[in-house]
């Protein structure tokens, strides 16, 4: 493992990253609200830093290539580094009084998880807030990824990179290029997240808010301006757009792309895309019976507050319109069980994903099938390719250790003094990257009452889920170190 | 430039690796998933699972905006099927196919204009087999490559104790020879490549490229200490593809041959194929048989069966029982570095051989001819010099050749000048550069051309 050729890359990662600031301190200067000095110190402090790293590890040669374990370093890494510079300006500003916490948000912004320990929204300015909705929409497609799309700086370790920040079981490369595939990806991100923003000032938002919200909704983030998320807005126009918009964040990119280019036969016929509609069909279909049998007399209305909140959690959006805290078991438990299934591979969305839960499912019904006809030669399918053995064992691997892992934190959570129910959703919605979970991480608290020993736990979680898993569990095997 | 290939063995594998590094959209297809994943975790490229010869799965390659097919799978009529599919359904420009039939050449009426229109028809094995013979005629080099139709040679050789020039600087070179027109143009001393200066000095056990006149190249090797006899007898171990083209080669040649093969079914259809060459059946590692053919009285041993590791240890073997030269066939780069310590004194390497063919033919324009070395570290290649180049009409020693370049001949008209720090190169010469990979883009600036490909 070249140690150099790691710091090399990070320090130009974390100098580009320290302009990323340039957004919220134009917001700042234009505001006046005195987050300016915070704002200005942090981007100065990250890019420095960056470019000290940059300039002292320089190597040589002018194309360094990557090996798969510095793939996994340098991305695990640079999330880490980015949520730690990214926390700078909430502690500067001193929006927190603990690193514990400015590291939780920060890192609950990048895995665009969406759990917040932010008490009170409306006491922080609007620079800072526009900066925590920003680390969400940069973290949504990727910050590596964006590097690799827009820094010529990367030979073929762009591939290495891509891969361990973007695993997903199947990958599929829409040009010969990385960098090309990479920055398609992010056009595609940022001409949807236009159409958002403009559809979301029509609804009459204000410039502020529709950025925002363009940003966390594009990133199935969940950070919301207000402390009462989209209820704030009391429209059912914002709501339908943004259920649309979470929806179209929660489908393949690499989809979106081929309908832009014109070609829809592709998008329809994604088998992927079928499943992840209908879970979300279904799934609205009961929480609007049960809460209009339950709890609302108006059909429409359980209708509106069921289907935002499906796709919020199902996509791991995490807004909340309805305090689902209050609603009937039966929909709690959907919302609870859609935590696991999560947005398509390739979207933004977070948790184990449609791809893998279609698989598991296939998977499942090929033995069955074999019980029946014990001849037969059987194989997965997904669309008209066939799935090989390899990426089964994957995802099944993925699978036990997704789950490992969350019963795992669950056990921690609850030896640090937390109720059942909070230990267990907060797990799961940080390693979904949801957001909002129930008990005292529900949709109407924050996660700031959790001890600081389970903020970190969770925001180990996040970084995990967000990565999924491999990326980072693999660092911790003593294997990968042995030289 | 767009670039499909149809094949992701050793031979797309490496042209993929070559023309994406140097800037190229390269799409590879290829049947085998376990290839491709190969492929797509090492290169920057894109991978497609699918047949070469399937319409649709051409169609997913997007080969209607490509500008060039490379078809290389092992299979012919695969080739074939894809460069037609090529031409008719997407109208690709450059079309490049494998085809290692012995019965379809180059040449073959099926791959003009009117038919398949194939572009360039490689066939690795008749590459091979050509440089194996070229070897043999030089029997102290390990590698010999031709320029200015073939009337300039570079030719590869490893320095041996006893030879005279160790231990003397390059600056001194030609008093000793006598005025022999050489210029070294690299040493390879370990895994380093050295562009040597007048002041580097010659070790024991280094690997030398030089360039020659080609009529020169005999005196050239004589000096260094190798051998020049012509071979007499050869043995090939192996009745492949390769055997049969290199032994009826030899056979014209009048070389006394003598081929092994395994498999009694091959050997029958080698026997009535080859008029004077000794069929026999058995394998060709038993010291049995290698004694009962007289190989301690044999000037070259050659294996080239389709299994590396066997034609290893078959050239040692013969090597040991007396053998006076082994060759053997070897596909894999990481094998190549090992030969001339364990005692093999040249290499076929098919693999290669098509490489550096195709890359001839793609880069045309003002280059001539190029081709790879060190495991495609560095590049010689042939160019005509022009007017507007920094290089012209100034003595050598006031030129600022980029780092690792050296100008290894100059041509004007039937002239062939091997140069010093005073030789003049004149607009319209051609010259040979040997040039480090790294410096490629500084050589192109002062040529004032681009390493570009034939548009």
């Amino acid at each position: 493992m070249k140690v150099k050729h790691i710091f090399y890359i990070l320090g130009a990662f974390l100098f580009y990253f320290g302009l990323t600031l340039l957004l919220p301190i134009i917001w700042s200067i234009y505001l006046g609200e005195g987050d300016l000095n915070a704002l200005l110190l942090s981007l100065l402090i990250t890019s420095a830093t960056g470019a000290v790293f940059y300039f002292f590890f320089k190597p040589g040669e002018d194309r360094i290539s990557l090996t798969h374990k510095e793939g996994f370093v340098i991305v695990t890494a640079g999330w880490i580094l980015a949520a730690t510079f990214g926390s700078l300006p909430y502690l500067l500003y001193g929006v927190f009084s603990t690193f514990t916490d400015a590291f939780f948000e920060s890192m609950s912004g990048f895995t665009t998880t969406g759990a917040t320990v932010i008490t009170s929204i409306a006491s922080i300015p609007h620079g800072i807030l526009l900066w925590r909705s920003l680390t969400q929409w940069l973290g949504g497609m990727g910050i590596i990824v964006l590097s690799i799309a827009i820094l010529p700086l990367l030979g073929v370790g762009g591939m290495q990179l891509y891969k361990a920040e973007l695993p997903g079981p199947v990958k599929d490369k829409l040009k010969p290029r990385i960098a090309e595939t990479a920055r398609i990806l992010w056009i595609v991100y940022v001409i949807i997240s236009v159409v958002e923003f403009i559809l979301l000032l029509f609804g009459g938002m204000g410039v502020f808010d529709s950025l925002c919200h363009t940003f966390t909704t594009m990133a199935t983030g969940g950070f919301s301006t207000s402390d009462t998320s989209i209820a704030h807005f009391h429209s059912a126009y914002i709501d339908g757009v943004i259920t649309v918009f979470m929806l179209m964040a929660g489908i393949n990119f690499s989809l979106h792309y081929s309908v832009l280019t014109g070609n829809f036969k592709t998008f329809f016929k994604n088998s992927e895309l079928r499943f992840f509609l209908a879970v979300a069909l279904i799934a609205t279909i009961i929480v609007t019976l049960n809460l209009r049998l339950n709890l609302f007399d108006e059909t429409v209305k359980s209708l509106r507050y069921a289907s935002f909140q499906v796709v919020s959690i199902f996509t791991t959006t995490g807004y909340v319109t309805g305090n689902f805290a209050d609603w009937p078991a039966l929909s709690k438990i959907i919302l609870l069980l859609l935590m696991f299934v999560g947005g398509s591979a390739g979207s933004t969305g977070g948790s184990i994903k449609c791809m893998r839960i279609l698989l598991i499912i296939k998977h499942g019904y090929k033995e069955l099938y074999r019980l029946v006809h014990p001849h037969a030669v059987t194989t997965v399918k997904l669309g008209e390719n066939i799935v090989s053995v390899d990426i089964m064992e994957s995802v099944w691997g993925f699978f036990i250790l997704y789950l490992s892992l969350t019963v795992f934190a669950t056990l921690i959570m609850s030896v640090l003094g937390v109720d059942m129910m909070t230990a267990f959703s907060s797990v799961a919605a940080t390693i979904g990257n949801v957001g909002p979970g129930f008990g005292m991480v529900g949709p109407s608290s924050t996660y700031s009452e959790l001890p600081y020993l389970g903020k970190w736990i969770l925001s180990f979680c996040m970084l995990v889920g967000r990565l999924e898993i491999y990326t980072v569990i693999v660092l911790l095997i003593p294997e990968f170190w042995r030289k | 430039m767009r670039i499909v290939i149809i094949g992701a063995g050793e031979v797309g594998y490496n042209i993929a690796d070559i023309l994406s590094k140097e800037g190229n959209d390269v799409v590879i297809i290829d049947r085998n998933e376990e290839q491709l994943k190969m492929v797509s975790e090492n290169l920057d490229v894109q991978t497609i699972l699918g047949s070469g010869s399937s319409p649709h799965v051409l169609k997913k390659a997007d080969l209607d905006r490509s500008d060039m097919v490379v078809a290389v799978t092992d299979s012919d009529e695969t080739n074939m099927v894809a460069c037609l599919l090529a031409a008719t359904q997407s109208r690709v420009p450059l079309k490049i196919a494998r085809i290692r039939s012995p019965e379809l050449n180059g040449k073959s009426e099926l791959f003009g204009k009117n038919h398949l229109n194939i572009n360039l028809c490689i066939n690795p094995e008749r590459e091979a087999v050509k440089s194996a013979v070229n070897l043999m005629e030089f029997p102290g080099a390990s590698e010999i490559i031709d320029f200015a139709g073939g009337r300039i040679q570079l030719i590869g050789f490893n320095i041996d104790a006893d030879c005279i020039a160790v231990g003397e600087k390059l600056s001194k070179l030609g008093e000793l020879s006598g005025g022999k027109n050489v210029l070294i143009v690299s040493i390879t001393r370990g895994d380093k490549l050295i562009v040597p200066s007048g002041n580097s000095v010659i070790e024991e056990n280094d690997y030398l490229f030089a360039v020659a006149e080609s009529t020169d190249v005999r005196d050239v090797l004589e000096f260094f200490g190798k051998d020049i006899d012509l071979p007499k007898r050869v043995i090939i171990m192996g009745g492949g593809i390769t055997g049969f083209m290199l032994s009826e080669l030899l056979e014209k040649k009048g070389i006394s041959t003598k081929i092994i093969e395994k498999r009694q079914d091959k050997c029958e259809i080698l026997a009535s194929k080859l008029n004077k060459t000794v069929c026999l059946h058995g394998d060709g590692t038993s010291q049995e048989l290698l004694k009962e053919e007289n190989i301690q009285d044999t000037d070259y041993f050659i294996a080239v069966t389709s299994d590396e590791e066997a034609n290893i240890l078959g050239a040692l073997l013969a090597k040991q029982l007396g053998a006076k030269k082994v060759i053997s066939l070897i596909n894999r780069v990481d094998y190549v570095h090992l030969i001339p310590t364990v005692g093999i004194d040249g290499v076929i390497n098919p693999r290669h051989s098509a490489i550096s063919k195709i890359l001839h033919y793609i880069r045309k324009g003002k280059i001539i001819s190029v081709t790879p070395l060190y495991n495609e570290k560095a590049e010689i290649f042939e160019v005509v010099a022009l007017e507007t180049s920094e290089i012209v009409n100034k003595p050598f020693k006031e030129i600022k050749f980029p780092k690792g370049t050296i100008v290894g001949a100059i041509m004007r008209g039937d002239e062939i000048i091997i140069p010093g720090g005073n030789s003049i190169v004149l607009p319209g010469d051609h010259v040979v550069i040997f040039t480090l990979r790294s410096a490629i883009p500084q050589v192109e600036k002062i040529l004032t051309v681009k390493l570009d490909y034939f548009e």
